[in-house]
């Protein structure tokens, strides 16, 4: 058997053993030995094997994702979502839709203090979706915009899927975290224009909230919700500015998160030990992942599948966008049915060459474009990760509901990646401008 | 069976708590270093190797809580459309596939780490000695597997019984 067809054999039985429910990790990193034990040797696999698992666990770099998962789960349990949404729909629940569109403003700013779609859905959901039942919008519209309003929390720095990008691609994270930050707006505003035209046509979709005044606005503010958005700049800002590694940024912010819920007694001993305890699983579950990919990765390698691939790619009479149109559609596809971080990890040895060494597009606005897609796969059936949280946050809702709802949503985060896929400097304006490397 | 299912889920949680533990020295070390660099001009010497050492052990000793907690993603799109016999020995085959390969891993790390400590292998600014971290994590491994054994033993009690 010659390398190149062990490599799609290898990638047949992946698929074959993520069906059987092996977990994507084990699966990754079982077909990644088993292929390199196959094109090399078992003991030089072993080999392989042991070192990289130890190099990514012990990985300086990928120790930021540890700092940013708790940052976000600290925020979590001290209530800072809570406070968010408050302000937010202070600020429009009284006009129609309102509270639906103050749901995405909230999930954009949460994303600012979280890496996680299914984090930032449910944080939100939590909170966003009894205020919406109680002033009876309409079940399917409060559920999907809230699932969707999630994809904003991967968009918007610190994100765990940019993190994974970079350190897959050695591209600067700062440089992927500053240019997640205006697709991340726009998403947002997309979002919010296609609520606002939903309830436009069908105003018993979304009725007014009550009016606030300035004083009450601003009253929101307090308990702590200022000093979180200077944590952010402090945390974020100093990363751009060049002042901390991603590890110190996530690592100062989520002290500053700690200091912040602290001072205010937001924060209990039980909260502390949950926010903990939520960490060490989601990290571990990552980094094993992690670990699974970079295996999987050298058996991609050695079988050279995609080197080939790269130069058939590039030998196509094909116009570059039509690729990578192909390469968006199996991924929108993929999406439908592989957690998006796994995705990721799965595919960037593949495509990246594909993408970025044969058709010579910008690595820092795939990474985008990568997230923007994949994220679609979060609100897509049958796995759509954010819409089953939701489900569980609103137990009462039934899936096809939230999934009818999802369209509009849907129909805002595909034209958000055309516009970006026909305006490229959208993304690539601010890294390259603002940072030196 | 149980008591051995229990012990193995206590044993896990210990480990996760050790592994919080750290992650609170982690990040304290991390902005020490920052505040002390940035105030007093004076960093922490081989914090970048601490920090290394640090998240071996985080990630080492959660895995097996992880794993209890069904924290690894895995997809039952397939798998949960086939009938409970079925889907018994097919998890029965996942099972043991994970458990000796994530099993030999360990044993190969355990490996990989002796031979750090026969050729003194040390990090380049602190000298610490890289050889209890990897066996760590060999440790983490089996800890993993522990919790693989557990699942196995009841993946083949359903197949078997109905």
């Amino acid at each position: 058997m010659s390398p190149l067809l062990a490599g799609l054999t290898g990638i047949l039985i992946f698929f074959v053993l993520l069906a059987l429910r092996m977990p994507i990790a084990y699966a990754m990193a079982l077909v990644g030995f088993a292929g390199f034990a196959f094109l090399t040797s078992p003991s030089a696999a072993f080999t392989m094997v042991s070192k990289e698992i130890y190099a990514t666990f012990s990985s300086y770099t990928l120790s930021v994702i540890a700092m940013f998962v708790w940052m976000g789960f600290l925020a979590f349990y001290s209530g800072i979502g809570a406070r968010l949404y408050v302000f937010a729909y202070k600020l429009v629940g009284h006009y129609p839709g309102g509270l639906a569109i103050s749901t995405q403003a909230a999930c954009a700013v949460f994303g600012a203090i979280c890496g996680s779609n299914t984090a930032t859905a449910a944080t939100i959901g939590a909170i966003a979706l009894p205020e919406m039942k109680k002033y009876n919008y309409d079940n399917s519209l409060a559920t999907a915009s809230v699932a969707a309003g999630g994809v904003l929390g991967v968009l918007i720095p610190p994100s765990v899927i940019l993190i994974i990008y970079g350190m897959s691609t050695g591209q600067s994270v700062g440089k992927l975290f500053m240019a997640g930050i205006v697709p991340g707006i726009l998403l947002m505003l997309l979002y919010m224009g296609a609520i606002y035209l939903l309830v436009a046509r069908n105003p018993g979709l979304g009725p007014a909230g009550p009016r606030f005044n300035w004083r009450e606005r601003l009253s929101a503010l307090r308990g702590g919700l200022g000093e979180i958005l200077v944590v952010f700049a402090l945390s974020i800002g100093g990363l751009f500015a060049g002042w901390f590694t991603p590890t110190e940024a996530g690592a100062v912010g989520a002290a500053g998160v700690l200091v912040v819920a602290l001072m205010g007694r937001r924060l209990n001993w039980d909260g502390f030990k949950k926010s903990l305890l939520d960490t060490t699983r989601i990290t571990a579950m990552i980094m094993l992942m992690v670990a699974g990919a970079v295996i999987f990765g050298r058996f991609m390698a050695v079988s050279r599948a995609p080197f080939e691939l790269a130069s058939f790619t590039a030998a196509l009479p094909l116009p570059d966008f039509i690729v990578m149109g192909v390469v968006i559609l199996i991924y929108l596809i993929l999406g439908c049915f592989i957690d998006a971080l796994a995705l990721v990890l799965l595919t960037i040895p593949i495509f990246y060459p594909v993408v970025v060494g044969a058709l010579g597009y910008d690595p820092i606005w795939f990474g985008v474009i990568t997230v923007m897609v994949v994220a679609m796969g979060v609100i897509t059936p049958p796995v759509g990760m954010n819409v089953y949280i939701i489900k569980g946050v609103a137990p009462e809702v039934p899936l096809e509901v939230i999934f009818r709802g999802i369209w509009p949503f849907l129909g805002a985060l595909l034209i958000c990646i055309v516009i970006l896929i026909a305006f490229p400097q959208i993304v690539t304006f601010l890294p390259y401008a603002l940072m030196k490397q | 069976m149980r008591m051995f299912s229990g012990l193995v889920t206590e044993f896990s949680k210990v480990l996760d708590k050790l592994a919080g533990f750290c992650l609170v020295l982690l990040m304290a070390l991390v902005v020490s270093n920052v505040v002390l660099r940035t105030v007093f001009k004076s960093p922490i010497l081989g914090t970048y190797e601490y920090v290394s050492f640090l998240t071996a052990v985080v990630i080492g000793l959660a895995l097996a809580y992880c794993a209890v907690q069904n924290g690894h993603i895995a997809i039952g799109l397939v798998a949960d459309r086939l009938r409970c016999r079925t889907r018994a020995v097919v998890d029965t085959l996942v099972n043991a596939a994970a458990l000796v390969f994530w099993g030999l891993t360990a044993w190969y790390i355990a490996g990989y780490a002796g031979a750090m400590t026969a050729s003194g292998v040390v990090s380049p600014t602190t000298q610490t000695p890289f050889y209890p971290f990897v066996y760590l994590v060999a440790f983490g491994l089996l800890a993993l597997c522990l919790v693989l054994l557990v699942r196995l033993a009841e993946s083949v009690k359903k197949a078997a019984v109905k």
